[in-house]
């Protein structure tokens, strides 16, 4: 058989694949925090750096009203997540490429490379979310139990999102490597026109629909709702789980289609 | 898939790679088309390559086949094809049953992780599962013999130790279908031999293997079939000894061809000392074939040497050396007429003369016979140009060009025993 395997005969090789994907994952994370004295405390330091610099700014120089979460918080609890996307997209953009000796060399499902780059980001963002757990506790956030049942799913869609993106990322990375910083530009602005430092309703009314479209929204409007209590925002966090899912089946897709030819163009 | 189908099946695959396509950047564009307008430069058009050409072949249960052939045949295409690392162009590929491909040892190795880690991370990539490695790890670090390194990052070790872990992790692969490079080959002779016994009970075990090696001794000991390549076609296919005669009489032809392009050690001839008048003779010819004329001489059946000469009067004093060589210039035989005690008498006109080697006792390899001419003691060459034979290709019990196998004398041997102890010597 020489055609291109269907989706669900790749998802069933990626399933067969799970042992390699868990040792790949690791083999990034103890890569990473070899010979590094804070090891994995780097995937703490590096948000609470930015969000302090963004607490002096936003309640020191130009004040903004969180609607009276601690400003530390407020930033911190969309930095984490945001952190886990683009250094999970930047990371599984650049996955096949750096691995091209082995991709030439041995077969196993090429997606392993950029989702075991994921996988290791978000052990990142696990360790990075114990900190918000202790934040909220020091400040004492009144978070309703319930509410951290939605955790799992906004987390899901988060992740069904980069899957997506960055799965066409690595494929396209290997074509072109303009994608790479091309791809840094994007999430640089991308950062600014979501609401991550800034709050949502210091968006202009008119403009808020379109900037609703934009999935970052609906995620990070989730977290706040589930770790403050506000109104879940229902109609952004659909329009992101629509585009997370629609991304990540044809971030797949597109994947395994030039996963064909990546040994060829090394 | 019934008990007597291929395990294997390549049908009719090609396989094309696209040779000078570069995706230019926007200002190299800018700098073509400036060459364009400025000079009527034309860019080249994207070449196509094709890497294998129309290729089938099947492959049973238990066979062992041998793919041979120059460097760029399409050999490691076949065995990248077989192992989904590349598409076919063309043709149907059809592989039934568990398949490793071992290109390299120690794929996914990771400098700064232990041995310990290295192990899960290569085996996985194998294909074998954490709970398999788990198993099979004490297994593993016993047979690479790095017990007390198993801690320790992996560019701690020396390349030796690092291909030793990576054999280690290989050899737990237990598959129906075994694919090997001779990237496993490297190392030294006790490494080789580790390789092709663990091969050998794979085989004993089922598995069929099909091997990528330019060393054609390691591909009479492993396996029953051969396939020899040639510029991405198959040349010839069949048993192993087929295959390999057809690729040594292409390599034969090669090597001949590149020494006679280059410089020919005969060449360098002493020229003949002033004073000395040349011989009134010419050697005209020189021919080397075996007992039926054949082309293709055989380790231990004879060869006869025959100079054809033009003599233009009268000669009786001078001697003949025949000399035969091979492709690298080395002298394997060296026959002189005067140490021979046969006295060279030619009579005005031309002939020949004949000499016979029973048997030729040289191993397998390309040469060709040189004739000198010399003095009456013969202790100086008195004829400036040396005659030549066409090349001949030899062939011995040996059938290798590896120079690892390689010597020059093949003696005739006869093997006995075993004797009890003690006897006469």
């Amino acid at each position: 058989m020489t055609s291109t395997p269907s989706l669900a005969a790749s998802v069933a090789g990626l399933v067969r694949s799970r042992d390699l994907l868990w040792t790949w994952t690791l083999r990034t994370l103890r890569a990473r925090y070899q010979q590094s004295i804070l090891g994995w405390l780097w995937a703490v330091v590096q948000p609470v750096a930015q969000v302090l610099i963004f607490a002096l700014i936003f309640t020191k120089v130009v004040p903004v009203d969180t609607g009276g979460v601690p400003y530390v918080l407020f930033a911190y609890v969309a930095l984490t997540p945001w952190a886990f996307l683009s250094t999970a997209l930047t990371d599984m953009s650049t996955a096949i490429v750096d691995n091209m000796l082995l991709v030439t060399k041995i077969y196993f499902p090429r997606e392993v490379l950029p989702l075991a780059a994921m996988l290791a980001r978000f052990m990142d963002f696990v360790v990075a979310s114990a900190l918000v757990v202790l934040l909220v506790i020091y400040f004492r956030v009144p978070v309703r139990p319930s509410a951290l049942l939605l955790l799992p799913v906004v987390v899901a869609v988060q992740a069904a999102l980069i899957v997506g993106l960055g799965l066409a990322a690595a494929a396209a990375n290997t074509f072109l490597r303009d994608v790479k910083p091309l791809l840094a530009l994007v999430v640089q602005l991308w950062f600014y026109l979501s609401p991550i430092i800034y709050p949502l309703d210091k968006v202009p009314a008119a403009w808020r629909t379109l900037y609703s479209l934009n999935p970052a929204v609906g995620v990070i409007e989730t977290y706040r709702a589930i770790w403050f209590g506000t109104p879940l925002p229902v109609a952004s966090l659909a329009i992101a789980a629509v585009v997370a899912a629609a991304s990540l089946v044809a971030g797949y897709a597109l994947f395994k289609r030039s996963e064909l030819v990546f040994s060829d163009i090394a | 898939m019934s008990a007597v189908s291929p395990i294997v099946q390549f049908h009719h695959v090609s396989k094309a790679y696209r040779l000078g396509l570069t995706r230019t950047s926007l200002p190299g564009l800018a700098r073509q088309f400036a060459g364009r307008v400025l000079r009527g430069r034309a860019t080249a058009a994207p070449r196509t390559l094709w890497a294998l050409e129309d290729v089938s072949f099947d492959l049973h249960r238990g066979e062992s086949l041998a793919l041979i052939g120059p460097n760029g045949a399409g050999k490691s295409t076949i065995l990248k094809l077989l192992s989904h690392i590349t598409w076919p162009t063309r043709g149907d590929i059809h592989v039934d049953g568990r398949l490793c491909a071992l290109l390299e040892l120690g794929a996914g190795f990771h400098p700064d992780l232990t041995g310990r880690d290295n192990i899960f991370l290569n085996g996985t990539i194998l294909g074998l599962s954490r709970a398999h490695v788990a198993q099979r790890f004490d297994e593993i670090v016993d047979f690479s013999g790095l017990e007390a390194f198993i801690d320790t990052p992996l560019k701690r070790y020396s390349s030796g130790m690092q291909v030793r872990l990576g054999f280690a992790v290989a050899a737990c692969v237990e598959p129906d279908i075994l694919l090997v490079d001779e990237v496993l080959a490297v190392g030294d002779a006790s490494f080789r031999q580790r390789c092709l016994q663990r091969i050998a009970a794979l085989r004993r075990q089922g598995t069929s293997v099909i091997f990528v090696s330019h060393n054609l001794y390691m591909v009479q000991a492993v396996c029953t079939r051969g396939i020899y390549l040639q510029a991405g076609r198959v040349r010839r296919a069949g048993g192993t000894a087929e295959a390999i005669g057809a690729y040594e009489l292409d390599l034969h032809a090669e090597r001949a061809r590149r020494f006679d392009d280059g410089d020919e050690p005969s060449a360098a001839a002493a020229e003949a000392p002033p004073g000395l008048e040349e011989p009134a003779v010419d050697i005209t010819q020189v021919t080397v074939h075996g007992p039926a004329g054949d082309e293709v001489l055989v380790s231990d059946q004879p060869a006869r040497i025959r100079l054809h000469y033009t003599a233009y009067r009268d000669l009786d004093a001078i001697n003949l050396a025949v000399f035969i060589r091979r492709d690298d210039g080395v002298a394997c035989s060296m026959i002189r007429s005067k140490l021979d005690n046969f006295r060279v008498r030619l009579p005005r006109g031309q002939g020949r003369i004949t000499l016979d080697l029973s048997p030729l006792q040289l191993v397998t390899g390309s040469y060709f016979a040189e004739v000198e001419v010399t003095d009456e003691a013969d202790t100086m060459v008195i004829k400036q140009d040396k005659a030549r034979s066409e090349w001949f290709l030899v062939r011995g019990r040996t059938r290798s060009y590896d120079p690892a196998f390689a010597a020059v004398f093949e003696p005739f041997a006869r093997w006995s025993g075993p004797e009890p102890a003690g006897l006469e010597p």
